[in-house]
């Protein structure tokens, strides 16, 4: 079921074998939707362009999600493989060359048409185009490159492109393609080199910092040129993201949050991506996971990566070597908060900034709206209430002119015992860690009205 | 009390914030009300709407307060909510009598009627902003673009920039069923709306188009990691009430 297929775009022909030829587009779709499913670092923001008036698409700033599929992620980009046939075998992959699963390849024009179809429908806002490894990274590469040079040039799509940078391809191949696309994204995989030894030999951890180096630089460079000239080709305009995947290897959430911050800060990424971890080939490498995926730590991770990114909050200010895992029953901020109490309650009429947004039940949004209406008016708490802060959270922590809202003792253990009374965190048990906060009045019978006879026992003794 | 009667349209309402200043009414003992409903010992005036009028203070908003924030008080005009329109002439009437700069217009939230507006005109953002991710277009036997959909308030005045501005060589047309209301967008031309006309449904659909749904819906099958499965955030993400215009949940 092989033929030889060719892609025509920038400068001259490749040819390359195409798996499952005989097989329809939709069984094809199934095949490579399948394959691509598990890689999460696939928004359609950070861009924002205008029509050209000639061509089909746009792209608003914010990203636009079209659809939720039934695990609630939603789907805001055609997700799909070029193809799922890979020389590499990776232990945690669907896609390593030791699984038999039915293969598949499409040509360029399948994905263009697809792309154009279901964007003019409002199915999509763009594509997310991945790739397993045929021959070699610098090969694959181009075969991406040649399809999107397709997709801008032929069919004039001018909405959102994502794809994936290959580890080991030619700087050139990938400087190419970054004119082409709005963003593009290495996937770290495993947060240490030792992780990566181990489940992806075929790896290194250079191999991939290495593109990724090269990509920050380029956009960088290309923002000279474009203070200079105007119109300027853009180069991955939406900056560059990455993806890691949570619960495989042994690492801590403090490992793991010190490997974002870092990328945050020398690689300048947009977007830091954890994929909470799915063993789909059963390798006696890879932990087995009973309860399911960890849902939870993926959530904790995911709060903690918009501390870093929005709130100004520094990755040791929220875990350490001596405690390297996020409570399960606190989130980050509210965890942080109880454990630095001498620094509240914040008088919201006062406090700066950076001391709003490291209250809990305040976000960025509250916060800014917080400062703007303070300047006009003295605000209550029924104003904040307005506003948009959590005061269900917050009210531990704040006062207005001065007063709390109910006589709160500023204490670690009486704070925590509300916080986290009746919290409908508890759904988040799926990863088999919920468990409740040991409490005096665990007594079920605690509300049970008290009989005459036992008014009686407690008076007198014993009967 | 002074009670201007307007109805539900831009034009009408401005008028009116126009009347008001224009008769040096004190505000605060100044209402706009859209309901005929009998307010006692109030003096009512039947606004008559003028293009003129509306135009001057449409100008003015959009130079003292900056687009975006205009923008909102037309969002929240467009919520058809009751007392939408007393809201608006508040806000505008504390924003004018204030030193207030651009975009800065919503900064007091303490205040009831600017925190009114403010939430109205965010109840329809969200409105527009679900329909430009969840409205669908199917394709029709003679390759126009139709789209039927049932939106909580008006927004088709802000849907229909999106769209032309996406799509500008496509042949398009929006319906609001709980409106009986077209946007269109005829390739290459300017858009336009249709009040009130009747069409001829159902419409015929191409052959292609059976062909796209289906590649579509097997797609958001395929999508889901079943490992992951979570109804209840599919649901507050993508409210029900939506799928019965989507194709994925229709078959």
């Amino acid at each position: 079921m092989r033929r030889g297929g060719t892609v025509d775009g920038g400068a001259g022909k490749v040819e390359y074998l195409i798996a499952g030829a005989g097989m329809s587009l939709t069984e094809k779709l199934e095949v490579l939707t399948d394959a691509a499913k598990y890689d999460v670092a696939c928004t359609s923001s950070g861009v924002e362009r205008k029509g050209n008036g000639r061509s089909i698409g746009n792209c608003v700033a914010a990203g636009i999600c079209h659809s939720f599929s039934g695990d609630g992620r939603c789907i805001s980009l055609l997700k799909i493989l070029l193809t799922n046939e890979c020389i590499y075998d990776c232990k945690y992959c669907r896609n390593r060359c030791s699984n038999d699963i039915p293969r598949a390849t499409f040509t360029p024009e399948e994905v263009c048409t697809l792309t154009m179809e279901f964007y003019r429908r409002n199915y999509i806002e763009g594509l997310f185009l991945s790739s397993g490894i045929i021959k070699n990274p610098t090969f694959t590469m181009e075969l991406i490159c040649r399809t999107i040079w397709l997709l801008r040039n032929r069919y004039h799509f001018n909405g959102y492109v994502h794809v994936k940078g290959i580890p080991g391809a030619a700087p050139e191949v990938i400087e190419q393609t970054g004119f082409l696309v709005d963003r593009m994204s290495v996937n770290l995989e495993l947060p240490t080199a030792e992780g990566l030894r181990v489940l992806a030999p075929n790896k290194h951890r250079k191999n991939i910092l290495t593109p990724m180096r090269q990509i920050q630089n380029g956009i960088q460079s290309n923002r000279n040129d474009l203070v200079l000239y105007r119109n300027a080709p853009r180069f991955v305009a939406g900056g560059q993201s990455t993806q890691m995947i949570i619960g495989a290897t042994p690492e801590s959430d403090y490992h793991i949050i010190n490997v974002a911050e870092g990328l945050y800060q020398k690689f300048g990424l947009k977007r830091v991506f954890y994929s909470a971890f799915v063993n789909v080939t059963g390798d006696k490498n890879l932990p087995a996971l009973p309860g399911g995926p960890p849902l939870l730590r993926e959530h904790r991770l995911y709060q903690a990566d918009w501390l870093l990114r929005f709130y100004g909050f520094r990755a040791e200010e929220l875990l350490d070597e001596k405690r390297p895992f996020f409570n399960v029953m606190l989130d980050p901020k509210e965890d942080w908060a109880v454990r630095h109490l001498e620094q509240f309650p914040v008088e919201i009429n006062r406090a700066p900034m950076e001391m709003l947004l490291r209250v809990p039940g305040v976000g960025v949004k509250s916060a800014q709206r917080i400062v703007a209406a303070r300047r006009s008016a003295n605000l209550s708490f029924g104003d904040l209430k307005k506003i948009g802060v959590v005061l269900k959270r917050a009210i531990y922590f704040i006062t207005c002119n001065g007063r709390m809202m109910y006589p709160v003792k500023l204490d670690e253990d009486y704070i925590v015992r509300h916080l986290t009374d009746k919290k409908e965190r508890i759904q988040f048990g799926s990863d088999g860690m919920s468990y409740r906060q040991i409490s005096l009045f665990d007594d079920e019978n605690f509300m049970r009205p008290v009989s005459a006879a036992e008014h009686l026992q407690a008076a007198v003794g014993v009967i | 009390m002074v009670v201007y009667r307007c109805d539900i349209s831009l034009e009408s309402i401005f008028t009116a914030v126009y009347l008001a200043y224009e008769e040096k009414r004190v505000h605060e003992e100044t209402m706009l009300c859209l309901t005929d409903e009998p307010i006692f010992f109030s003096e009512d005036i039947k606004v008559i709407p003028d293009v003129q009028k509306a135009r001057k203070v449409i100008n003015t908003l959009n130079r003292r307060f900056g687009q975006e924030n205009y923008l909102s008080l037309c969002m929240a005009l467009a919520s058809e909510d009751e007392d939408a329109a007393q809201a608006v002439y508040r806000t505008i009437v504390q924003g004018l009598a204030g030193d207030i700069s651009r975009g800065h217009l919503f900064d007091n939230l303490a205040d009831d009627y600017v925190h009114r507006v403010f939430a109205l005109a965010r109840g329809v953002s969200t409105e527009i902003g679900h329909q430009k991710q969840f409205l669908r277009f199917q394709e029709l036997e003679n390759g126009v673009l139709y789209s039927k959909i049932g939106p909580k308030y008006d927004v088709m005045v802000f849907l229909m920039p999106h769209f032309a501005d996406r799509l500008p060589i496509e042949n398009f047309m929006i319906f609001d069923e709980k409106r009986n209301l077209f946007g269109i967008h005829p390739a290459g031309r300017p858009w336009y709306l249709l009040h009130g006309e009747e069409v001829e449904l159902p419409l015929q659909m191409s052959e292609e188009e059976l062909r796209y749904q289906e590649l579509f819906r097997h797609f958001c099958h395929t999508i889901t990691i079943e490992e992951r499965m979570n109804e209840k955030l599919q649901k507050n993400m993508l409210p029900l009430r939506f799928r019965k215009y989507m194709v994925e949940f229709t078959s």
